[in-house]
């Protein structure tokens, strides 16, 4: 994979929100087409990791590079994820009103949409399987459904770096599968992703490299290297593990 | 002579432009779930007012002035950490009421001035009052449709839109300030205790009744109108308070939708049960 460009580069960075320090001595590269997961418990600055990849959570010390550039300077080329739960179900927003968003950046301010941004939207919501519920309301589709959504938001930006923040709790396997199908996707075309989770067997499926965080990093490398249950019990402060041949399970989040 | 010479006709006039204002608006208050900020607002302008008074200047221009000083200190003390927003607009509420309470007390002789500015008065409106609500109207219309889509995705994903580089600050800001101007522009009709109602029941009545944003905007000013209109009217001929009035047809209208909304779910859940 090195013969790929770095399209994330992490220098021994730290980041803060005022004078609290959430995440310590970051270091790691993630190439072109290549996919991160951040595993680590709750509390353990997953979010944060993400935020300061969008320039959203200053770096203190050390040095963050998003596609060559510092996080905020890369936001155009870089598309977010949320968690699905986190936006309001009653809100009177559609689908398609929702990719639509994705498009926002690229048509500017004062100026609608075009045709081809809603030939966009289409082929978006094609591709994570939901074209037939465009019209719907957002807060009437499921918890995954409306993950795919979100996901559909972001391939319609276009993105050169997609930062998914937990997209996998609590999603039904049908969505999981298509969730992991149109990521798969992203990755042949040369985008970087970074994706927060819990789960460690979907790390092992769609990533490549895995980091280890709590607070600080216990490990960032190719996925069979690093998910050691050494490395695991460490990031998870000694919580209970049980080792299935090559599988772990971690019993306490 | 004028058609406008006429108090009935250019309580008809302010009555549609403060229906569709606060129609359109609270389509935003509502969906940003804001109705708390928007009655705190009504409060919190009241010192403004005072201080306009004292000073002899227009009234509804201190309140604005003012206004947008509490939108101001809302936003910065509700980023503050461990405070929210609603805790902020809580202690803006009854600060500046207290404010407000403090400087009348100090104070004797505008006491009818801000009766009428408590209840409103439509009957009462000057060719002023209806430049100024039409001048107000006519800019937040012309804002929300320019930065429509922007504060759509900062109401809906304040993160998603910092992450696509928004200043979702200043879109806060703009959107705050909106529903200000027009609560200030709502309250020569309505007094500052009513204006509340024309701004988030219309919205609400038409979030019932739509789940859709495109019909929402046109549905709440068409109720909105519909509702000032009607209590001018009742109050004209039956010579009753036109502020309440028209807060009375806003929350009928809404008991309404409300009931034919539930009723018509019962009746699709027992249809479906047979089914």
């Amino acid at each position: 994979m090195s013969e790929h460009a770095p399209t994330l580069v992490l220098d021994r960075a730290s980041v803060a929100y005022g004078d609290v320090p959430v995440l310590e001595e970051l270091h790691g590269v993630v190439h072109e087409g290549e996919a991160v997961a951040l595993i680590g418990p709750n509390g353990a600055g997953k979010s944060t990791f993400i935020k300061a990849l969008l320039g959203l959570v200053p770096v203190v010390r050390g040095r963050i590079e998003v596609l060559g550039r510092p996080p905020a300077q890369a936001r155009r080329d870089v598309a977010y994820v949320p968690q699905a739960d986190t936006l309001d179900p009653d809100f009177p927003v559609s689908v398609e009103q929702v990719v639509m968003m994705g498009r926002y950046r690229r048509i500017g301010w004062l100026r609608r949409p075009s045709a081809a941004d809603r030939a966009e939207v289409a082929d978006a919501l094609e591709q994570v399987g939901l074209a037939g519920r465009a019209r719907d309301r957002f807060g009437t589709l499921s918890g995954g459904q409306r993950q795919r959504v979100l996901l559909a938001r972001a391939i319609a930006a276009k993105p050169r770096m997609l930062l998914l923040d937990e997209p996998f709790n609590g999603v039904d396997a049908v969505s999981q599968h298509a969730l992991l199908e149109a990521i798969g996707a992203l990755k042949a075309q040369g985008a970087s992703v970074v994706v927060s989770t819990h789960d460690l067997a979907i790390a092992h499926l769609a990533c490549d490299e895995v980091c280890l965080l709590n607070r600080h990093q216990f490990g960032f490398g190719p996925t069979g290297d690093v998910l050691t249950p050494e490395r695991l019990r460490a990031t998870y402060g000694g919580h209970a593990l049980e080792l299935r041949g090559d599988r772990v399970i971690v019993t306490q989040t | 002579m004028n058609w406008l010479d006429s108090t009935v006709h250019r309580a008809l006039v302010e009555a549609v432009l403060v229906g569709v204002l606060g129609g359109v608006v609270g389509v935003f208050v509502i969906a940003r779930r804001l109705p708390f900020f928007t009655m705190a607002l009504t409060h919190a302008t009241f010192p403004g007012i005072v201080v306009a008074a004292m000073l002899g200047v227009n009234l509804y221009l201190g309140g604005g002035l003012f206004g947008l000083l509490v939108v101001a200190a809302v936003l910065a003390f509700g980023r503050g950490r461990g405070q929210d927003f609603t805790t902020a607009t809580g202690i803006a509420l009854s600060g500046g009421f207290a404010l407000g309470v403090v400087l009348v007390s100090a104070q004797d002789g505008f006491t009818r001035d801000l009766a009428a500015y408590t209840v409103g008065d439509v009957l009462a409106v000057g060719t002023g009052d209806l430049v100024a609500t039409a001048a107000v109207a006519v800019g937040v219309l012309l804002l929300l449709a320019l930065l429509g889509k922007e504060l759509l995705l900062a109401a809906f994903d304040p993160v998603g839109a910092a992450a696509l580089g928004l200043p979702t600050v200043l879109l806060d800001f703009a959107l705050l300030a909106v529903v200000e101007v027009t609560v200030v522009a709502t309250v020569p009709a309505l007094g500052t205790i009513l204006a509340v109602a024309l701004i988030v029941g219309p919205a609400a009545t038409a979030r019932l009744l739509t789940d859709r944003l495109a019909p929402l905007f046109p549905l709440a000013a068409a109720i909105g109108v519909a509702c000032a209109l009607a209590g001018v009217w009742v109050s004209t001929q039956w010579d009753v308070a036109t502020g309440a009035s028209i807060a009375l047809f806003v929350g009928l209208v809404f008991g309404a939708a409300f009931l034919g909304t539930a009723v018509r779910g019962r009746v699709r859940r027992a249809a479906a049960v047979r089914a």
